[in-house]
């Protein structure tokens, strides 16, 4: 079924209900088991369908994981202030945690590193705060090295409603093109 | 490691689809593959997955979906269409949990099989719709009034979700009991990679059907096992049934010396059938020192916990009810001889506890672990509690 | 067993239909003495519903009677029939799995003014509702007869109870405008008095395709009558007639919703919906044809 060699990776899309963190979710979920991974997803909200705490968690791993909620986090996405207390103490020191400082005024402390990044003011430039989500996921894919960016542009293409796919598409690249920025800067 | 599972062992056959599933779809899916054909229920958060997906999967099997007025009527047609002769179940949570006591004691009584799942969210009352918990264990047992038997099932991800779900509807029919499945909301929710379970002989299980002649069928005169055939309408058999005591014959009675041999059937109905119904999962529990106990998700956390604590050379080991239900407290104190220590984790006040107090002997000395803040239990928690209770900090 | 019960309308029914009944050969008679006081409305019931069964040549093997709790939800166990006495105020949400799981059987739930319309209203209305092939019967009797004599949602204004010592002060429901309301297809009120009335009034509910609600106006004389010095039997069925209006004499009046003296018998509401059960099944069909089609 799987290959055992693969390494843990722990993801959490996390920010206020409404902002599409389940779709984050959803593509990388999507991609990893398009990578042969086990993906276990997760996801923690309010009774209501915007606003308040809003998480998405994945854990990708070689086979059948004995737990299959997040412990140590690798990868974290803060898009709203309201996210941040949630993950206290389970961020690893080695992490990549993004943050939007447009709506995240205290970011998380630790020894990780936190990438802040013009997320929202890149999709409202694109035309709608709402693709905030795709931009970050176009973040991610470009700073991770274990999803190929084909793939997880697959996967959105399979997830995404046609009269926004092209959209989405924008979303995404735009969101790599600012972790390059990163990279080269 | 070593799981027992007593009715028909889900042996893979070939080209099993491996796919990405929801718990609460898999209970859907679970059920239908077992030959559910009948569903009555409710929304509620967090089992209403399981509605949603019925709701598209049952007409294309040319079953039945109904969306109630209330939970009762949802467990009331669920009856309903079990005396009918058609495999049935409804879904909810907490508070219609509650709400369906009455009717799940009369499915208990009249010996209709069907079965309940109950998804169970943070409690008490409304307590925390969208967060896990595992409130209702006790609830399960001893919710509804009277004395009676009862088979509670608690799969511990979205694979064992999907096979205990079948595994229900077969220990229902054969039992003529409604059977209870619990998991929490976060194993509802819970999307995991699984290879789906083969069902077949889940599917192939239905209850005894009463045969022979009308005028000598006495519909609840049981066979050995302690179990009546059931007689189905169409059948010429024309039978009564009823939540009052009733005698073999059918009909209500308050004799004294009717009623005790009757209600002694019906209480011993599960116990002579245990071996069918005990399931359980045990990690290196035969030369433990300490024992972890606990169950769904958080039987998955302590599988972590206990594992990286034999890393660490301490003796761990993880009992793990599948059948919650009655509990396999024989199985269990057989397996824990050597234990001096239990810790009971679970996401409640104390409540699986009370069944370990009563279980362990001589000096074994059991403390519980509980969290009923709408978070799970991690692993990290369980690892400490152990090596409290065994004086390293 | 997806084949559904089909049954004759008032015009195809004969006299022969309605002769030659004989009620011994609907009943357990092995359960008698029955439990029924004295002058109590509900064997004449039962044995109205039992006729209509026979004029409509029902196979009792497939007759299912599903009952709820009370004076009402024990008669039923006297019918030689598929019988359920279930849960107080449920017999319509059982009967509603029953039939759905069922569609040949004949599905007939017996209840009470307590059981229907106080602990079970929610599911009266929402039967009306879907309008799902089920004849429900709901005798009436004003008053909670098992326990012992307390109000109901039918206890006449000012009457006493064992709960309404100084008389009653509660409105009463006027359980058929509640079934008409709420979308049952077909309605109809008689009293006991009225045995071949009501006879028929069964009968053609029977027939209905859809949810047919039949109101008895039964009499209870142990804890009602008595209480209130109604009389016995005979006078409280003639008291309960005198305060009824046959419809088809006095279809112009405006109905109140307070008794006494407003009520109408008959059939009050005869209207063609679609049977949810057909509805239901229509659906499975296309969904199954969507499927194959896909399937290809």
């Amino acid at each position: 079924m799987t290959t055992s060699n693969k390494k843990n990776l722990e993801m959490r899309f996390s920010g206020a209900g409404g902002q599409g963190l389940q779709l984050c979710a959803k593509i990388f979920s999507k991609a990893l088991i398009g990578e042969g991974y086990h993906v276990s997803m997760s996801q923690s909200y309010e009774p209501t369908s915007r606003g308040g705490l809003s998480r998405a968690d994945i854990v990708a791993s070689g086979d059948t994981p004995d737990y299959p909620l997040t412990t140590e986090l690798d990868v974290l996405l803060i898009l709203d202030q309201a996210a941040v207390n949630a993950s206290e103490g389970i961020i690893r020191d080695d992490a990549t945690v993004i943050i939007d400082p447009r709506r995240t005024k205290n970011p998380p402390q630790g020894n990780f590193k936190v990438i802040a990044l013009p997320l929202s003011e890149t999709a409202i430039k694109l035309g709608s705060e709402r693709i905030t989500n795709v931009v970050a996921t176009g973040v991610i894919a470009a700073l991770s090295h274990d999803i190929p960016l084909d793939i997880v542009e697959g996967a959105l293409k399979s997830i995404s409603p046609k009269k926004f796919l092209a959209l989405n598409m924008d979303a995404l690249h735009a969101g790599v093109e600012l972790a390059r920025g990163l990279k080269t800067a | 490691m070593t799981v027992q599972q007593n009715v028909a062992q889900a042996t893979p056959t070939i080209n099993l689809p491996t796919i990405n599933l929801q718990g609460n779809h898999a209970c859907a899916l679970g059920a239908v593959a077992a030959g559910c054909r009948f569903y009555a229920g409710y929304p509620i958060t967090p089992s209403s997955e399981v509605a949603e997906r019925l709701a598209k999967e049952l007409p294309k099997v040319g079953g039945v979906f109904l969306q109630m007025e209330d939970e009762i009527a949802s467990i009331a047609a669920t009856l309903g269409a079990s005396m009918g002769g058609v495999k049935a179940m409804t879904a909810t949570s907490g508070p219609g949990f509650s709400l369906k006591q009455e009717n799940l004691g009369y499915g208990m009584k009249a010996e209709i099989p069907c079965v309940v799942v109950n998804v169970m969210r943070g409690g008490p009352s409304t307590g925390m719709p969208t967060r896990p918990a595992q409130g209702d264990l006790m609830q399960a047992r001893w919710g509804t009034h009277g004395d009676h038997p009862v088979v509670a099932l608690t799969p511990g991800s979205v694979e064992e979700i999907y096979q205990q779900t079948a595994r229900a509807f077969a220990l229902s029919e054969k039992l003529r009991i409604p059977v209870i499945v619990l998991f929490d909301e976060s194993l509802g929710h819970l999307e995991e990679t699984i290879t789906l379970p083969d069902v077949t002989e889940y599917e192939n299980t239905i209850r005894k059907w009463a045969t022979g002649k009308p005028e000598d069928y006495k519909p609840y005169k049981a066979d050995a096992d302690g179990v009546p055939p059931m007689a189905r309408p169409g059948d010429g058999y024309r039978v009564h049934t009823t939540g009052l005591i009733v005698a073999e014959g059918g009909f209500p009675t308050q004799k004294a010396d009717v009623v005790a041999p009757v209600m002694k059937r019906l209480l011993d109905k599960i116990e002579i059938n245990n071996d069918l119904v005990e399931s359980f999962e045990d990690i290196d529990c035969q030369d433990a020192e300490v024992v972890v106990v606990a169950l769904g998700i958080v039987g998955r956390s302590a599988k972590k916990a206990v594992r990286e604590l034999r890393q660490q050379g301490i003796k761990a080991g993880l009992f793990r009810p599948i059948t919650l239900w009655p509990f396999p407290t024989k199985s269990f104190r057989a397996l824990t001889k050597k234990a001096k220590y239990f810790v009971v984790a679970e996401m409640n006040a104390g409540q699986l506890i009370l069944e370990i107090g009563a279980a362990k002997v001589d000096k074994q000395s059991v403390s519980g672990l509980n969290r009923y803040d709408g978070e799970p239990i991690s692993p990290s928690l369980i690892k400490q509690a152990v090596k409290e209770v065994l004086g390293h900090e | 067993m997806n084949e559904q019960a089909t049954l004759k309308s008032k015009e195809d029914m004969t006299q022969d239909d309605i002769r030659n009944f004989e009620i011994r050969d609907y009943l357990r008679l092995d359960l008698f003495p029955h439990f029924m006081c004295p002058g109590c409305g509900h064997g004449i019931a039962l044995r109205a519903l039992l006729w209509a069964i026979h004029a409509q040549g029902i196979d009792k093997d497939k007759l299912a009677i599903v009952s709820g709790i009370g004076c009402s939800g024990r008669v039923g166990t006297y019918i030689d029939a598929n019988t359920y006495h279930t849960t107080h105020g449920r017999p319509l949400a059982f009967a509603t799995g029953l039939k759905m799981a069922r569609p040949d059987l004949h599905v007939v739930v017996i209840t009470g003014d307590g059981d229907c319309l106080a602990i079970g209203g929610n599911h009266l209305i929402h039967a009306a509702r879907r309008n799902l092939d089920i004849t429900c019967l709901m005798l009436n009797n004003e008053i909670y007869g098992m326990t012992g004599g307390q109000v109901s949602p039918t206890t006449p204004a000012d009457r006493f109870t064992t709960t309404t010592p100084a008389g009653n002060m509660e409105p009463v429901f006027d359980a058929c405008r509640l079934a008409e309301a709420a979308g049952a297809g077909y309605v109809g009120r008689e009293v006991t008095i009225h045995l071949p009335r009501l006879r028929d009034i069964i009968a053609e509910g029977l027939a209905y395709k859809g949810f047919s609600f039949i109101e008895v106006m039964s009499d209870c004389t142990e804890v009602n009558g008595r209480k209130n010095d109604l009389g016995s039997s005979p006078e409280m069925v003639l008291g309960q007639t005198r305060a009824m209006r046959p419809s088809e004499y006095d279809n112009n009046v405006v109905d109140h919703p307070f008794r006494p003296n407003s009520m109408n018998t008959g059939v009050l509401v005869r209207s063609n919906r679609p049977e949810y059960g057909t509805s239901y099944r229509n659906m499975v069909d296309k969904v199954q044809a969507l499927q194959q089609k896909g399937q290809k």
